[in-house]
């Protein structure tokens, strides 16, 4: 019977013999259950597969014609693609994406590194400080940031909104890469002072290699968080040619309202992409999230 | 370490003073700003919009809340009970949403809801409750359960997991010591899975309020809080004060910064929840 409530992995010792024994009964419980998951499985694909299918429909038969399309055609990707200028900011995207990842990934590993290994003058005030606003919501911060970065010249700039995540996520990321890093022993560091290592010998050669898993976790929850992010970058960007992804992806419900197969075919365009990115790096993304999610 | 602290200081810190500072003003994004004292929070209390969207922005976060935490925990139960192939499978496919941003769930989600052509309609309709079938986002009774459903849509999967996580940390000796005096599954629920989850349920519940209080995009790109402010939250409101001058007015940067700070506060009373009840789950 415990094999019903701990999975196998859990404890082999125990489940193994009494699975023989269960065997001979048809796990009803665990049946019943297994429906249950799948409805909620389909529920929750469900949107997706629609967004595809309608995607794939001729303009002329999304709001009649059956569930799967009798005619399946490409035709609304191209036009998408264009209307949307979808290369230019799908380009814009993945500039602003990578330089806040790049800027984040730096400041938080030197940081992190910092508060784990080093001791300097008010290390605890500043660190709690630093956590304390975590929890700031972009709603709340979006005002005075705007007429910030109006006063340094930086509004309707690409710089202005990569300086705006790298600030509002370093110090999360920061917080992850310092209880990673306190996780390395002591001894490594002092071991290689004695050999007479720098501190950034020691920090590049010595402990960056081994926080390894914690850089991609910082990635990956990182790049997520910028490529999905809409609420600064609908803001702080006006001129349209600069604008990445999201906002662009906002404007079109306005200007496409009742040309579905385009509408879809854009959004389709967007998340693919990060969806495939998803599935092939699944074990670092769930830990990403749900690390951010509960540290958070 | 010193770039970090000034770029956090500069945007971060800096800017958390500057809007409690222009709470306390009436400045209009131009000219002089004049002190104004609490004149901003006086008229928030007069204000019916800002009635509106206090109670929607709680109602909104603690029913959010709620679903976002019983439902969560007894799927991951479920998923914590079947083979462990399913198990995998079912984890991987609820998790996707996740992944998709709020702006293309929100746009997402209106058409399926659009009351003329929207699938939703369209398939009430094919099984015969055609007389359910309704304008769902501008209808001021179905707005707020519609975005709901959208964002337990999103989320799900997320929350389901960091309650799958705590589950696998329950000490396994409990449940077959519960076994052999003969407790039901249920019972084990009860007596050994909730409380064993108590840490990991504080922490889901702060996030979901967190999250409730501060939310902005779906509501921003499904309805903009229409229809007539029935789906206003403090997030949008603001926003619509601060920038969104569609109909001519003046940015009224100072009264909307006054929402700010009531956003923060209640994020703030959010994380002392949280380590309250961590703090009380660990005695």
């Amino acid at each position: 019977m415990t094999a019903e409530l701990t999975t196998p992995q859990r404890t082999p010792a125990i489940t193994a013999p009494l699975k023989s024994g269960r065997k001979r009964r048809v796990p009803l419980g665990k049946s019943l259950v297994a429906l249950i998951l799948i409805a909620i499985c389909a529920s929750t694909i469900f949107p997706l597969v629609w967004l595809i299918l309608t995607s794939l429909r001729k303009q002329n038969t999304i709001f009649n014609g059956p569930f799967i399309p009798q005619h399946i055609t490409f035709q609304a990707y191209p036009e998408a693609w264009s209307a949307t200028d979808f290369g230019r900011h799908f380009a814009n995207s993945a500039v602003i994406t990578s330089a806040t990842v790049l800027g984040v990934l730096v400041l938080s590993t030197l940081a992190g590194y910092a508060f784990a290994k080093l001791r300097f003058p008010f290390k605890n005030l500043i660190y709690v400080i630093l956590l304390a606003t975590l929890m700031m919501p972009a709603t709340a911060l979006i005002i005075p940031l705007y007429l910030e970065l109006k006063k340094l010249g930086l509004l309707d700039s690409q710089v202005g909104l990569i300086l705006l995540y790298v600030s509002g996520s370093a110090p999360f990321s920061m917080f992850l890469m310092r209880a990673f890093f306190e996780t390395l022993p002591d001894e490594l560091v002092q071991a290689a002072r004695l050999d007479g290592a720098g501190e950034f010998t020691i920090f590049w050669r010595v402990i960056l290699p081994l926080a390894r898993p914690g850089i991609a976790v910082v990635v990956i929850f990182q790049f997520l968080s910028t490529w999905n992010e809409f609420l600064y970058a609908n803001t702080v960007l006006q001129n349209t040619g600069s604008l990445p992804l999201q906002p662009v992806l906002f404007t079109l419900i306005g200007q496409y309202q009742t040309n579905w197969p385009l509408l879809t075919a854009g959004l389709t365009m967007a998340i693919v992409p990060v969806i495939l990115v998803y599935v092939w790096m699944q074990r670092q993304f769930v830990a990403g999230l749900t690390l951010g999610a509960v540290k958070n | 370490m010193v770039p970090t602290v000034v770029l956090f200081a500069l945007f971060v810190g800096g800017p958390i003073l500057y809007a409690i500072g222009l709470s306390f003003t009436d400045w209009r994004g131009f000219g002089a700003a004049t002190f104004t004292g609490s004149a901003n929070y006086t008229r928030m209390f007069g204000d019916p919009v800002a009635q509106r969207a206090f109670v929607v922005t709680i109602l909104y976060a603690v029913v959010m809340t709620v679903l976002q935490t019983i439902i969560p925990l007894v799927v991951a139960v479920l998923v914590d009970f079947v083979w462990n192939g399913l198990s995998v499978v079912v984890r991987t496919i609820l998790f996707i949403p996740a992944v998709v941003s709020f702006v293309v769930s929100g746009v997402l989600w209106k058409l399926i809801y659009d009351p003329n052509i929207g699938t939703l309609n369209q398939m009430l309709k094919t099984i015969g409750l055609g007389q359910f079938a309704q304008p769902w986002l501008s209808n001021p009774a179905t707005v707020l359960p519609s975005i709901l459903v959208v964002s337990l849509w999103g989320a799900l999967g997320l929350n389901m997991l960091i309650f799958f996580a705590g589950i696998q940390g329950v000490d396994p000796t409990l449940y077959e010591a519960a076994q052999v005096d003969g407790a039901s599954k249920i019972q084990q629920f009860f007596y050994i899975t909730i409380p064993g989850l108590r840490v990991i349920t504080a922490i889901v519940v702060a996030l979901n309020l967190m999250n409730g209080f501060k939310v902005f995009d779906i509501i921003y790109v499904m309805t903009g809080g229409g229809p007539s402010h029935a789906s206003d939250v403090f997030g949008t409101y603001l926003y619509t004060l601060a920038f969104g001058s569609t109909s001519g007015s003046v940015p009224q940067l100072g009264y909307a910064s006054a929402f700010s700070v009531v956003v923060m506060v209640l994020c703030g009373l959010a994380v002392l929840f949280q380590v309250g009840l961590s703090r009380r789950a660990d005695r």
